[in-house]
């Protein structure tokens, strides 16, 4: 088979392209007429503003489907996810590591938690209002203003020792801090079937023996509000647009009795029916798992 | 170099150890045979497995993947030096790319060596047979089993089985064409000749051909050790070089390597300046790399061209290379043997002549009667002297066979006459047996006569009679009377001009003619007991009594014309080279068409014109009859000018040297030539074409070896079906690529407005991967099973330097039309995901660094609920699947639009190609396990989908159907108009 392998030099393919570019004898400009360009330019701009029309068509009718109040399906969320403040992120997780004797490495958790708390001020809260029910809130019709739904008040004061209002520092300097759990919003998700879900924060002894069963043990803990439950009249959740002001419920954990200089994994998780914490690949489904180590 | 030509038969049998009757012992042959191996030619050197194995694994894009790999690995080594939170993602991904590298690399390997393999097991399919003496018996041997001291017997028509040093002959001459170029056959003898043995006359060389005549021998040299055999391992060093399909892959990997290359390195540029940081460019930029690169492409065009091999080789048509597939659609010129290739390789009777009348025969393949008229007792009298004065016999054992295929001993000429009666008076064997043979003078160069004496079949005719066939001329000399319409007459000057007449007439038109003649003796003179002697010839050999002509010659195969007309409407100008004879060359030529019946030569216009030949302006003609000793004489430009002036062409009298010249004079018009050869000496010719073409059957090993591909039945038909499989392998992979083109867009945007809009990520590296290597491989390939869409054999032939396989408007009528409805379809189904599951498409934008960071864990959809890591990531996995799922949809339309380039599917047909709906069904198949089955695998981020989703991109599935039968509408309508032009690929 004869070879068909034309070796050029570099001046050569250079002298090949510049004539690619602008070519003087045909006048091709790479490889078109000026007026052939024109017209390819405009066919490709015609096609791609009626492709621009059906996308936007598209998107227009897909909006035109879609329920304002709440979306048409839930299938990732099952069961809430839960956080913490204050969040701190290290390589494997959450990660709260800080030095009683030293101011630096705990002003910021407090100040997180402080800024996390401003928007459970009275003055916060104004739109929402009081609820004493211990049952869930459901409301079928818009009965707030501006056709909205009401939202009950949840104010930092319910969190009592960990409001921040009588402790400013939430017991960090003395090595009994506060944490603020949080469950995250779900429409139309009731918790707990009827009995409100509550935080339990244990300790993990080790990670292998937690994989294998409940091998955690207590801690000794103060929970607000009482017992550490979410009360039902927050739930449920109508969503952004029909409860424009809702704020989500907190349990702040008060940690009375933790081993100084030592690394805990702690895992507080929401009990209550509905509320799954198995997950495999979610660590924050259900539960939130943190590394605490208070050191003097 | 050896003196075995000058031994004398006993020093030879002491210098070999064997006996010129007995032969060797078959144990001491089997000792010779250990000691020097089988005589064969020893195959050219071949690249060592694991060379061409690595070859694989750098050839094409691999080397884009690999640099894929190796980013992927670097960015695994920086995330977990820095203890990254899931650095193993990169790690797989940089052994998934370098698996998919390795596989398709093994893969193309295993391909190529099964195509090798089909070479190898051919050759063994046909072995040579020698007839040997071994023991004291004559026994039929492969070739390869002869060693030195065998001693063999040859008859006319064999191939010589090794170097041989004569000891007997009987009129023996070979055709050392294949050695020495020298196409007219050399007698041979016994004696010592010449100091040479290159020269002497006592040698006969492995490979060449006896062409009449028998002789004895002993074999001196096999294998590699034979003059042929030191030739050859000298030639074979010729490196191999690129076949235009080759130069069309690499220009079309060029082609995407450079779109990868640039949008991968403008977007790195892109993704610094945004302020992303170095790693995660990176890591883009591997994956608009993977998203570019076709990955199953060049596995699913070398199973395309191995395809079209499998269909050709059923056509007789065996490729030894899959890429000359294709290089024999794209030929232009094909420079055609002669023997065997255009004809039948056998001698059979054309013509007739007696009762001043010439008579056709029937010249086909497949002959059972004759049609002409034989009612004339004259033709019972020619059908007896044909019958008797006949050395030729059928082999015994072949009854059943048709008459035209059975094996018969004895030279070309006596066959096709023994043929010829057996087909017309059927058992001539019967007929012989009946006239008993009494004395008998055999043909030779002197006399030019062959002549024989019988008794009659008729119990009351004591008479003798004597028959004689012969030269023409010299029959007549011998002859006074000539029977007409079956009575003897004189033989005046009257019929004696007839009889010039007819001879002329049938020397013509290239035919070998015999005359033929008898005489009964008169029982008076020759009683039943006459002591005939053919020494002292007691018998007349003069007054005899002529009877008729017959003449032979070796015809077109049936199926030649036709093809050869197809050449012609297919642009290809077929060039016929041969070593015969300028009028059979030039009879044949008319006679296939090579030669158009009105077209003139240079030398017809001057006889018609009846002026010199100097004088005819030669543009006037046409055809040109070239002589070997004209082209000798030749400068190459005025061979230039005979190849660029004459549409039909036909070289006489060459050499295969020759042939070369006319192979280099062919590509210097720009030509692919496709060149057919059987020789030794024809390797050259066959190395320099753009694809060699051997002969199965005839062809030597050394041509095989040199050839691109070998055509099993020598017929010259067989390429022209090449050439049409060639044509439309080189459509369908337009079609092919195109198809596979196209999802690169599609799997590219997501890349571009991920990093543009920081959307969440669209579509994952492996999920391409799937697509590349999942769905989309046997819809590709099914593409190759693909029907042409119009006459491909009435186009002219490609333009290899204009006519690429991915030219500039499929290119952009993949990437920049089609690909972009497939974009926008199947990012319309990712926001109709996302927003259904709480993320309306205004929420997304701009969210990636939130979305992608681990320590939020609340995030806030378009309704206000929140989302852990985990959860936004798993409906990832749900955009990924439904991106993915998407762009199935649309390669099915996709699939069926790229069924034709020019014709409306419904001209097309759906149904026609199954394979298209094997090649649906297994990508929805597919794509509905990878969703369904191995959904809940969390390393290959598939996720069970909603069933809607998969039809949220149908309209856009339509709408690229719909769009591509308006395209198509249009350039049928506006045959070269600016549509035409910029749309038609």
């Amino acid at each position: 088979m004869a070879t068909l392998n034309e070796k050029k030099t570099c001046s050569e393919r250079m002298e090949n392209f510049r004539r690619f570019v602008w070519n003087p004898e045909t006048k091709l400009f790479m490889g078109r007429t000026l007026i052939n360009w024109v017209w390819i330019s405009l066919y490709y701009m015609a096609f791609y503003v009626v492709m621009s029309g059906l996308f936007a068509l598209s998107i227009y009718s897909l909006m035109r489907t879609v329920n304002p109040y709440e979306p048409d399906y839930q299938d990732q969320l099952k069961s809430p996810g839960v956080t913490l403040r204050p969040d701190v992120y290290g390589d494997r997780g959450l990660q709260i590591y800080y030095n009683i004797s030293d101011n630096k490495t705990w002003e910021g958790l407090v100040t997180t938690l402080q800024t996390f708390l401003t928007a459970y001020t009275p003055a916060a809260q104004h739109l929402n209002i009081n609820c004493t029910s211990d049952t869930y809130f459901i409301q079928d019709t818009f009965d707030g203003p501006n056709n909205t739904k009401l939202s009950c008040k949840f104010t930092s004061d319910m969190l009592q020792n960990c409001s921040g209002i009588t402790d400013p520092t939430f017991g960090f300097p003395e090595g009994k801090p506060c944490f603020i759990i949080k469950m995250n919003r779900i429409i139309k998700f009731f918790p707990g079937n009827g009995t409100a879900p509550r935080v339990d924060c244990t300790y993990v002894v080790s990670f292998l023996l937690y994989q294998q069963g409940d091998e955690s043990r207590p801690l000794e803990v103060d929970y607000y509000p009482v017992n550490g439950t979410f009360n039902l009249h927050y739930f449920p959740y109508y969503g952004i647009k029909a409860q424009p002001s809702y704020s989500n419920p907190l349990v702040a954990v008060k940690f009375l009795n933790i081993t100084r200089n030592e690394e805990l994994r702690i895992v507080c998780k929401i009990i209550g029916a509905g509320i799954t914490f198995n997950n495999v690949h979610d660590p924050y489904e259900g539960k939130v798992e943190f590394k605490l180590k208070i050191e003097d | 170099i050896q003196d075995d030509h000058k031994l004398s038969a006993s020093e030879l049998e002491e210098k070999y150890g064997t006996s010129i009757d007995k032969g060797l012992s078959s144990a001491r042959a089997a000792e010779i045979l250990a000691r020097d191996g089988p005589n064969a030619l020893s195959p050219p050197k071949a690249t060592p497995e694991i060379v061409k194995f690595l070859k694989q694994l750098v050839g094409g894009f691999s080397i884009l993947l690999w640099i894929g790999a190796v980013f992927s690995w670097i960015s695994f080594g920086i995330q977990f030096a820095q203890g990254a939170e899931s650095p193993f993602d990169n790690l797989y991904l940089g052994v998934v790319l370098a698996l998919v590298v390795i596989l398709t690399g093994v893969f193309a390997y295993y391909q190529e060596a099964k195509s090798t393999n089909i070479m190898a097991s051919f050759s063994k399919m046909i072995p040579q047979q020698a007839l040997v003496i071994r023991d004291a018996e004559k026994k039929e041997l492969p070739a390869d089993q002869l060693v030195v001291g065998d001693i063999v017997e040859i008859k006319g028509g064999d191939r010589i089985p090794a170097d041989i040093r004569l000891i007997f002959t009987q009129g023996c001459k070979v055709d050392n064409s294949s050695l020495t170029g020298e196409s007219e056959p050399q007698s041979r003898s016994c004696e010592f000749t010449h100091d040479n043995p290159l020269e002497t006359k006592n040698i006969a060389f492995y490979s060449t051909t006896c062409v009449e005549g028998t002789a004895t021998g002993i074999v001196i040299n096999t294998g590699d050790r034979t003059i042929i055999g030191r030739i050859a391992s000298l030639a074979s060093g010729v490196g191999n070089e690129k076949t235009p399909i080759a130069i069309e892959i690499e220009h079309f990997v060029y082609l995407v390597a450079g779109v990868a290359i640039t949008v991968g390195v403008v977007f790195f540029i892109i993704s610094i300046s945004l302020r992303y940081k170095i790693l995660d460019s990176i890591i883009f930029l591997i994956g608009i790399i993977v998203a570019n690169v076709p990955e199953g492409l060049l596995a699913t065009v070398t199973v395309s061209l191995s395809l079209t091999a499998k269909r050709m080789a059923k056509k007789n048509c065996l490729v030894k290379n899959l890429e000359a597939v294709e290089t024999l659609g794209s030929t232009s010129i094909i420079c055609s043997d002669k023997t065997g290739t255009l004809t039948q390789n056998r001698m059979t009777v054309a013509h007739l002549w007696f009762d001043n009348q010439i008579y056709s025969a029937d010249t086909s393949e497949d002959q059972t009667t004759q049609p002409f008229d034989q009612s004339s007792s004259t033709w019972t009298e020619l059908s007896k002297i044909v019958t008797l004065c006949n050395r030729a016999e059928f082999r015994p054992g072949q009854e059943n066979l048709p008459i035209m295929k059975r094996v018969v001993v004895g030279d070309a000429s006596e066959t096709a006459l023994l043929k010829f009666a057996e087909v017309i008076l059927g058992d001539v064997m019967n007929i012989r047996a009946r006239n008993k043979k009494v004395a008998e003078i055999p043909f030779n160069s002197t006399n030019k006569f062959q002549l024989s004496i019988h008794e009659t079949d008729d119990p009351n005719d004591k008479r003798f009679l004597l028959v004689m066939k012969g030269a023409p001329e010299r029959i007549l000399e011998r002859c006074s009377t000539i029977m007409i319409n079956g009575k003897e007459e004189a033989l005046d000057s009257e019929k004696a001009e007839a009889f010039q007449t007819a001879y002329m007439e049938l020397g013509g038109m290239g035919e070998r003619v015999l005359g033929f003649c008898h005489l009964y003796l008169p029982e008076s003179e020759f009683p039943d007991s006459y002591p005939f002697d053919t020494d002292s010839t007691n018998f007349p050999t003069s007054n005899l009594c002529f009877v008729g002509l017959l003449s032979m010659i070796d015809p077109p195969r049936s199926t030649v014309p036709d093809a050869v007309s197809k050449c012609r409407s297919a642009g290809i100008k077929v060039i016929m080279v041969t070593g015969d004879h300028p009028i059979t060359a030039k009879a044949i030529a008319k006679s296939v068409g090579i030669i158009s019946a009105t077209s003139e030569t240079v030398e017809d216009i001057a006889k018609r014109l009846n002026v010199p030949v100097e004088q005819v302006n030669r543009r006037e003609a046409t055809a040109a009859v070239v002589n070997g000793m004209e082209l000798k004489d030749m400068s190459l430009e005025q061979l230039d000018e005979i190849l660029c002036n004459h549409s039909e062409i036909v070289f006489a009298r060459t050499s295969p040297q020759q042939k070369l010249i006319i192979v280099e004079g062919c590509q210097r018009q720009g030509a692919v030539v496709a060149v057919t050869g059987d020789g030794v000496n024809d390797s050259p010719a066959l190395k320099k074409a753009d694809i060699g073409i051997a002969m199965g059957i005839a062809g030597s090993d050394a041509a095989k070896n040199a050839a691109d591909m070998v055509l099993l039945d020598d017929n010259f038909a067989s390429i022209v079906t090449g050439v049409e499989e060639g044509r439309l392998i080189f459509d369908n992979l337009k079609k092919t690529i195109a198809y596979t083109l196209t999802k690169n867009i599609a799997e590219l945007c997501p890349f571009l407005i991920y990093i543009i809009a920081s959307i969440p990520m669209p579509i994952g590296t492996i999920t391409i991967l799937f697509i590349d290597l999942g769905t989309d491989i046997i819809p590709s390939v099914a593409l190759a099973y693909e029907k042409a869409e119009s006459d491909i054999m009435n186009r002219r032939p490609r333009n290899k330097r204009k006519d690429r396989l991915v030219n500039e408007q499929l290119a952009v009528y993949s990437y920049l039309q089609i690909g972009i409805i497939q974009s926008v379809g199947a990012f319309i189904t990712y926001f109709t995901v996302y927003a259904e599951q709480g993320f309306l498409p205004s929420t997304l934008l701009g969210v990636r660094v939130n979305w992608e960071s681990n320590a939020i864990n609340d995030f806030e959809d378009s309704y206000g609920q929140q989302w852990t890591k985990y959860q936004r990531l798993y409906l990832q996995w749900t955009g990924y699947t439904a991106f993915f799922v998407s762009i199935t949809i649309q390669q099915v339309a996709d699939l069926i639009i790229r069924k034709t380039r020019r014709n409306s599917i419904f001209q097309q047909g759906l149904f026609r190609n199954k394979v298209i709906w094997v090649g649906i069904f297994s990508q929805i198949g597919i794509a509905l396990i990878l969703s369904y089955g191995l959904g809940h695998v969390t390393a290959l981020n598939f996720t069970p989908l909603r069933f809607q989703y998969w039809f949220v991109a149908v309209p856009f599935a339509i709408l690229i159907w719909v769009y591509d039968e308006v395209r198509k509408l249009l350039i049928r309508r506006h045959p070269g108009s600016w549509w035409d032009k910029n749309m038609y690929y």
